[in-house]
């Protein structure tokens, strides 16, 4: 187990930047997410850390080791492939094996390693099966014991679940957590999946269209604090409301057109929160509340009419319109059988949010 | 209902969607092996089913063994070479972005639009004393005297290489384009090698293609006999060249029957023991050699 750090990384593909300058420490022996839509560069990255791509420009470092150059089969970092590439001609013992074997350990030492690594993924009744004969979840297991047999410094996972149905999907992330924390390694998990990254990440960064890393944090931060609105609305669902900062008075404010002006906490450091200034402001559709009566003791509210609703079973999304047009989604828990108050296509309802669960964002 | 009646036997018996090409297999095929066999054990100008070995009993000479030696060898070198050759040509071509296949499968094709007999002329006027290379090579002083090339077993197996190639780079060349090269990246990943990964991974994965593309060189080569009739010269005899002698030239149907029969008995056991030989190089293709 041991650290990444990228410096200057810039990779461009047919004259174009896929790669921009990027810089990031992945910590050593944590799970660590890189996530962002299809087109960000995520995938290439990865495949540089592998050394299946050279660097136009730019480091790679394994702990102090820089590996830059190093070639492929010289790294001590596996790879979990999104299609598994598992060999069709040997069998799951052979596929497993064929690292070990490469280094030329004696035939016992291999058997142990192998039999003791498959039982580790509950594949211990499909040794000698051929790939073939495995389901797509079994084949993901091989792949994954195929990588971590030899012991690897990092564990590099390209989209390692997608092809799996949504329950196993969910099953899988949870054996790779406990995987991870068992064998210690750093695993480097690549996904266009929030949810995925969410679950999976003890730190995770964020890409964007642009082939730049926009943010780097827990799940919990990225979440909670994004700091830009493609960062909020890449992760998870939000509300962007564009307006004017207002700070001259006691308690800063941002005017929304046609709306008025709402209380916001604004980052103290932050240079851009000057008066005046152009910004944006996240507001999570779980931390506003929905009413049909109107409630004391909320910092903002709103009043809108609810155009329709959507029922996702834990909880309930209204979209509702504001006076200005715009259009806010709100979720509600579904915290009883039988609701008390039956919000209604239609009805006017009042939205509240504290100030402090809206986040201010530059851009 | 045309089509349905069509559709209907399509469904209830297939076979009868392989008559025609079963029937002409059969008349063209099958029925004149059949009769080549049956003149090889028959006595001359007896009555049906009067059976002898006497055609063959003439044949257990040096002279003749040679001869099918000389065929094996000759067909056994080609068809090594030729995978050798087309190994490279496929893998490239394979490689190579999509709409670059397409051309390399037209130069692949384009020889077969003439006629085999032509190239093989063709051929003979490039390499013969006052052909295409001698005299530009003398033009330019490069030489002083002629090279012989023309009656040598160089040109025979040039001529053969040439010929021949095509049918080893298209099995490769279909094998290795639905080639998945991730899996190169995977072996890589666990510490292959370049080279490593090419006879652990993609020689055994294309290795089906590699048999065939031997055999439809190696067989067919065998029993070659317009390419070294033309440029090897009249004082070698091969396989090919002894049976057009027999049936054409000594009118000997009986003997070429008898002699047809053994040296096919031999290819057979050679591709047996070839076919061996491919299982042994590469048992354990489940593996990685210790």
């Amino acid at each position: 187990m041991r650290s990444i750090r990228l410096e200057g990384i810039k990779k461009l593909y047919n004259g174009e930047v896929i790669l921009e300058n990027i810089n990031l420490t992945i910590p050593s022996g944590k799970f660590f997410a890189l996530l962002g839509p299809s087109g960000s560069g995520k995938t290439t990255l990865l495949r540089i850390i592998a050394g299946f791509e050279a660097v136009d420009s730019g480091k790679i470092f394994l702990g102090n080791q820089e590996i830059t150059h190093v070639p492929i089969n010289k790294r001590r970092i596996n790879t979990v492939f999104q299609n598994y590439a598992l060999f069709p001609h040997f069998n799951v013992f052979d596929n497993v094996a064929y690292s070990l074997k490469l280094k030329k350990l004696p035939k016992e030492v291999i058997e142990q390693k192998v039999i003791k690594i498959l039982k580790s993924v509950h594949l211990e009744k499909h040794i000698y099966k051929s790939i073939h004969q495995l389901s797509g979840g079994q084949q993901q297991r091989v792949a994954l014991a195929r990588a971590i047999i030899n012991e690897p410094d990092v564990l590099l996972l390209d989209e390692p679940l997608a092809a799996l149905d949504l329950k196993l999907r969910e099953k899988m992330l949870l054996e790779l957590i406990d995987l991870q924390s068992t064998l210690k390694t750093t695993f480097i998990y690549v996904t266009h999946d929030q949810f995925e990254a969410l679950t999976v990440a003890d730190t995770m960064a964020i890409m964007n269209q642009d082939g730049e890393i926009e943010q780097v944090g827990t799940p919990k931060e990225i979440y909670e604090f994004p700091i830009s609105t493609f960062v909020a609305k890449f992760v998870g669902t939000t509300n962007i409301l564009k307006g004017t900062l207002r700070t001259s008075e006691s308690t800063p404010k941002i005017e929304l057109e046609g709306l008025g002006a709402f209380e916001v906490a604004v980052p103290a450091s932050k240079e851009w929160g000057r008066d005046g200034s152009m910004v944006y402001l996240s507001v999570r559709p779980e931390k506003i509340d929905i009413s049909k009566t109107p409630l004391q003791g909320f910092s903002n509210s709103l009043t809108g009419i609810v155009e329709s609703i959507v029922y996702h079973g834990r909880s309930t999304q209204y979209n509702v319109r504001l006076k200005n047009e715009t259009r806010l989604h709100v979720f509600e828990q579904n915290e009883e059988h039988f609701q008390q108050e039956v919000i209604d296509y239609d009805n006017e309802v009042y939205l509240y949010w504290q100030k402090e669960n809206a986040v201010l964002l530059e851009k | 209902m045309k089509m349905r009646i069509y559709s209907l036997i399509a469904k209830e018996f297939p076979f009868f969607l392989v008559m025609p090409a079963l029937i002409w297999q059969v008349l063209f095929f099958y029925v004149p092996l059949l009769w080549i066999v049956y003149l090889s054990i028959t006595h001359v100008g007896a009555p049906f089913f009067n059976f002898t070995l006497a055609h063959y009993t003439g044949l257990f000479e040096a002279a003749f063994f040679k001869i099918i030696a000389r065929s094996l060898f000759l067909a056994f070198v080609n068809a090594v070479i030729c995978l050798l050759i087309a190994y490279p040509i496929a893998y490239f071509a394979a490689r190579s972005p999509r709409n670059w296949r397409n051309f390399f499968l037209f130069l692949l094709i384009l020889p077969f639009w003439t006629s085999f007999v032509v190239h093989v002329y063709a051929w003979f006027y490039v390499l013969d004393t006052n052909g295409l290379i001698n005299s530009t090579l003398l033009k330019i002083g490069l030489i002083k005297e002629p090279l012989a090339m023309v009656n040598t077993l160089f040109a025979v197996f040039l001529v053969m290489i040439y010929c021949y190639l095509p049918f080893m780079v298209m099995p490769l060349y279909s094998a290795l384009e639905k080639f998945n090269w991730t899996l190169l990246e995977a072996s890589m990943d666990l510490g292959a090698t370049p080279a490593k990964t090419f006879f652990k991974i993609t020689v055994p994965m294309t290795l089906p293609s590699i048999k065939t593309g031997f055999f439809l060189v190696f067989v067919p080569s065998f029993g070659e006999f317009v390419i070294p009739a033309l440029l090897g010269g009249s004082k070698k005899m091969y396989v090919g060249s002894l049976i057009y002698h027999y049936f054409l030239v000594a009118r000997d149907a009986v003997t070429g029957a008898a002699f047809t029969c053994l040296s096919s008995l031999i290819l057979v056991a050679a591709c047996l023991i070839i076919a061996w030989g491919f299982r042994k190089i590469f048992a354990g293709s489940g593996g990685v050699a210790q």
